[in-house]
């Protein structure tokens, strides 16, 4: 069951991805992303790690995805994309990621990863959140600044100047 | 007499009905038994109890209560059943059919309207009915133009996030199709989803309005989205669980919203924005951009994104009842099953019917939980409505306002309430949980 399910997730992932680089249309290239996201959603769950996948699902299908999406939509696609159609770069691509692929694969298999047990429990959430609070005090606080400079430059960026009268100003 | 048909006649009604009742009937007699009897001539029947399963057989027991009884108790106990009927599907889109009804009616007592009259001899009560059913048979209209598998999936998709959103909901102790350890992430999560299918649907159709429409509510939906999770997440400090059943059985002595009345009304403020409604309508505007992103949807295809609305509708209610208002908590009211009636059965004058095995078919806990949570949803729910009634539509820069700069403040005060009240003890270990 885990088998069928793990292979069905890579199809999806794999296959959303190269088309979301194939795609001509950009809209249909977004959801195809979409999936590949979802994708890895699904990968985690598989792992035992529900908290990761839901945020996963709820940050980067729910907000970057739109944010994508909303972004190819106000694009005139035409203005900006001149269509390259050439036999040998995109074999050249291929053969490239054919090359980065195996390499890859050959780094993960010699770093041991096969001598890894998976019977062992998922990890809690709450563990990792005790680790942060105890241990990992100073990367928690430095974290905490940089989302709170963030949050506060978006504010500020976003805050309008150009109210002219006080009607329109609530 | 009602002036929309003005040729109906009660006795030619009745008389048809009977025409097709006759007919049905004589083409049983003469071709559907036949049929199957010459089906089953060819078929080995099992034998049960000594008896031969013939037909008859098997409707003689499924008219015996003391036989069909337990099968009915397995049947509920399945998956199918909690995802189909109770907790599920069944009973939400119940809840918004009423609320769809009660909308309308109260909506027109609100401004001095007669609403639904004709439909139905009491209080045009057919009047959905009449809706639904012409909602099916309306062609579906796509335009010429339109990306036709999105325009065609995001109906359907819409329907089946809110059912998605539905199945978390917990109904009674135990009665809830998923209960997941990480509900309200889920829950989350699925809300994601709401902002994709209705700028693609919006999209999709190659049409001003509803692009105008869907830009609008994915503004709305994602900026309210932040203040939305932020305010729940004091609830999720003071149980220290994102489990919806463990939240509100948390709640058994005193609700959250006693503690945490700002978070309250910071999550009813974004549900309303989430849900589209009155005051924060913009998306579907119909003074302005006609009927919003779903100026091009037609037939069935609006029937759907309706079902869902209203489905979402139910379940933001739901999630405001299980998170703060305690759920299915409440005073025992409904009196426990009648023991004699499980030992003796009922007695009739000469007649005695039973004992029956398979009751009682739910128990009383249950029983009181859903009258609890259902009473108290519903009382959310008209809260929901009423503004429709009362407020006029605002500003798209003044919701966006409201939404990043007042909202997300309070959501942070509401935080740091529940942080004070779990470090002064008031809450938590040695406090009043």
């Amino acid at each position: 069951m885990a088998d069928a399910a793990f292979l069905a997730l890579t199809v999806i992932t794999i296959g959303s991805a190269i088309a979301a680089l194939e795609l001509r249309s950009l809209i249909y290239g977004s959801i195809a992303l979409m999936g590949t996201l979802g994708g890895i959603a699904g990968f985690f769950f598989l792992l035992d790690a529900p908290f990761v996948a839901l945020f996963q699902l709820a940050v980067y299908v729910g907000s970057i995805a739109v944010l994508i999406l909303f972004t190819v939509m106000l694009v005139k696609r035409e203005l900006i994309f001149n269509k390259i159609e050439d036999k040998r770069r995109k074999f050249a691509g291929i053969g490239l990621m054919l090359i980065i692929m195996v390499s890859l694969g050959a780094v993960f298999l010699d770093s041991g990863i096969k001598t890894i047990t998976t019977d062992e429990p998922a990890t809690d959430f709450r563990d990792i959140g005790t680790d942060f609070v105890t241990y990992y005090w100073p990367a928690l606080i430095l974290m905490g600044l940089i989302l709170a400079g963030s949050v506060t430059g978006a504010l500020v960026l976003a805050k309008r100047e150009d109210v002219e009268n006080d009607q329109r100003a609530s | 007499m009602s002036v929309i048909a003005p040729n109906f006649k009660l006795s030619e009604f009745i008389k048809s009905l009977l025409d097709n009742v006759f007919w049905i009937v004589l083409l049983l007699v003469l071709i559907g038994i036949p049929a199957v009897m010459m089906v089953l001539f060819f078929m080995e029947m099992p034998v049960i109890d000594g008896e031969l399963l013939t037909p008859f057989l098997a409707l003689t027991w499924l008219a015996d209560p003391s036989r069909i009884l337990p099968v009915v108790k397995a049947f509920m106990a399945t998956d199918i059943f909690r995802v189909m009927a109770f907790p599920g599907f069944g009973f939400a889109a119940l809840l918004a059919a009423g609320t769809i009804f009660v909308e309308r009616k109260m909506l027109a007592k609100l401004q001095l309207r007669v609403g639904p009259f004709y439909c139905g001899k009491f209080e045009g009560i057919l009047q959905l009915m009449g809706d639904g059913l012409k909602l099916i048979s309306k062609e579906i209209i796509i335009p010429a133009k339109a990306d036709k598998p999105i325009f065609w999936a995001a109906p359907v998709l819409f329907v089946a996030a809110a059912a998605a959103f539905v199945a978390f909901i917990p109904v009674a102790p135990g009665w809830v199709v998923a209960d997941v350890e990480m509900g309200l992430l889920g829950v989350f999560a699925v809300i994601g989803f709401f902002p994709i299918i209705t700028i693609l649907s919006a999209w999709s159709a190659n049409s001003k309005f509803p692009f105008i429409g869907g830009i609008r509510a994915l503004f709305q939906m994602v900026s309210f989205e932040i203040p939305l999770i932020l305010s729940l997440l004091g609830v999720v400090m003071l149980t220290g669980s994102l489990n919806l059943s463990q939240i509100a059985a948390s709640q058994s002595s005193f609700p959250w919203i006693v503690f945490l009345p700002v978070g309250a009304i910071v999550f009813f403020i974004t549900m309303l924005a989430e849900l589209e409604r009155i005051p924060f309508d913009l998306p579907e505007a119909e003074s302005e951009i006609v009927a919003g992103w779903l100026t091009e949807l037609s037939g069935m295809m609006y029937g759907l994104v309706q079902l869902g609305t209203y489905l979402k509708l139910y379940a933001f209610a739901a999630l405001f009842v299980v998170i703060f208002l305690g759920g299915w908590n409440g005073p025992m009211v409904v009196p426990p099953f009648p023991a004699e009636l499980l030992e003796e059965g009922i007695e009739l004058g000469p007649i005695v019917a039973g004992p029956f095995p398979g009751l009682p078919l739910f128990d009383q806990a249950m029983l009181n939980g859903t009258l609890w949570f259902v009473l108290k949803t519903v009382a959310v729910i008209f809260f929901i409505l009423l503004p429709r009634g009362v407020f006029p539509r605002i500003r798209v820069d003044m919701l966006l306002n409201l939404g990043w700069t007042k909202l997300i403040g309070l959501a942070f005060v509401n935080i740091f309430i529940a942080l004070g009240l779990l470090y002064a003890g008031v809450l938590g270990p040695g406090g009043l949980q």
